[in-house]
């Protein structure tokens, strides 16, 4: 019992650790700032990676400009319902006595679609042209 | 031991908890941080699938604890390479603070 919810005890300790940088992300912009750390990946190649742009997207998400966000990285907040559910989950098993778990991110198709998607969502955004080079950080 | 084997009645057909797959956090990972651990962390997650996929649970398990260690090696090198990137900004900011400030010359 106690075992088995440890990693879950973490993950929600590194959430919570988590929650002034929410702070930090509503009160400065990381497209005005030099505060951020700038992606190593985009400052080597000049390239966006599939991960670029989700601070800035992070900034106008708490302002709730979601429409702005998108435009910075599509990914991140289309991940990012998933990845709150999934916290949720992860949560309530600390005072759950059965560990629950969501179902669909066990299956080899999830997992393949997911690979699927980072890879092409990292060619797209590179792309110089319309409608692909909308998805650039 | 992150996750015990715990019989679970009527979850349609699946007897098992599957081992953490560490598919979110691999995501996370991608997003949020170092790209190659992110695609590591999710091809792992894969490999936990299948071995779920046609019943082998000690494999998915040992599977498991493989991805997690990576996951974990990608999350703590990453928050080093961030730390270590946010101090190198200050200082080289304040260096060039300090040379426009000198060269403008202050009163």
């Amino acid at each position: 019992m106690q075992a088995r919810n440890l990693s879950a005890r973490i993950s929600v300790l590194i959430g919570l650790a988590a929650l002034p940088l929410l702070l930090v992300y509503f009160l400065y912009d990381p497209a005005h700032s030099a505060l951020f750390p700038a992606c190593p990946f985009h400052r080597l190649t000049g390239l966006d990676c599939p991960g670029c742009g989700s601070q800035r997207a992070l900034y106008q998400l708490l302002h709730g400009h979601i429409l702005d966000a998108l435009g910075y990285n599509l990914m991140m907040v289309m991940a990012l319902p998933l990845i709150l559910y999934a916290a949720a989950v992860q949560a309530g098993n600390l005072f759950r006595r059965e560990r629950r778990v969501i179902r669909f991110l066990y299956r080899p198709w999830f997992t393949k679609l997911v690979l699927a998607a980072v890879l092409v969502f990292w060619v797209a955004r590179n792309l110089p042209f319309v409608p692909f080079s909308w998805l650039a950080a | 031991m992150e996750q015990q084997p715990v019989p679970q009645p009527g979850n349609g057909g699946q007897p098992v908890v599957p081992p953490k797959n560490w598919l979110v956090e691999s995501i996370l990972v991608t997003i949020f941080c170092c790209l190659p651990f992110g695609i590591v962390g999710i091809i792992n997650a894969s490999k936990v699938n299948s071995a779920l996929a046609v019943g082998n649970y000690d494999e998915a398990l040992r599977l498991s604890k493989e991805a997690g260690k990576w996951t974990k090696i990608g999350f703590f090198v990453g928050l080093a390479l961030i730390v270590i990137s946010v101090i190198l900004q200050f200082v080289v900011g304040v260096a060039i603070f300090r040379r426009n400030s000198g060269s403008f010359g202050m009163p």
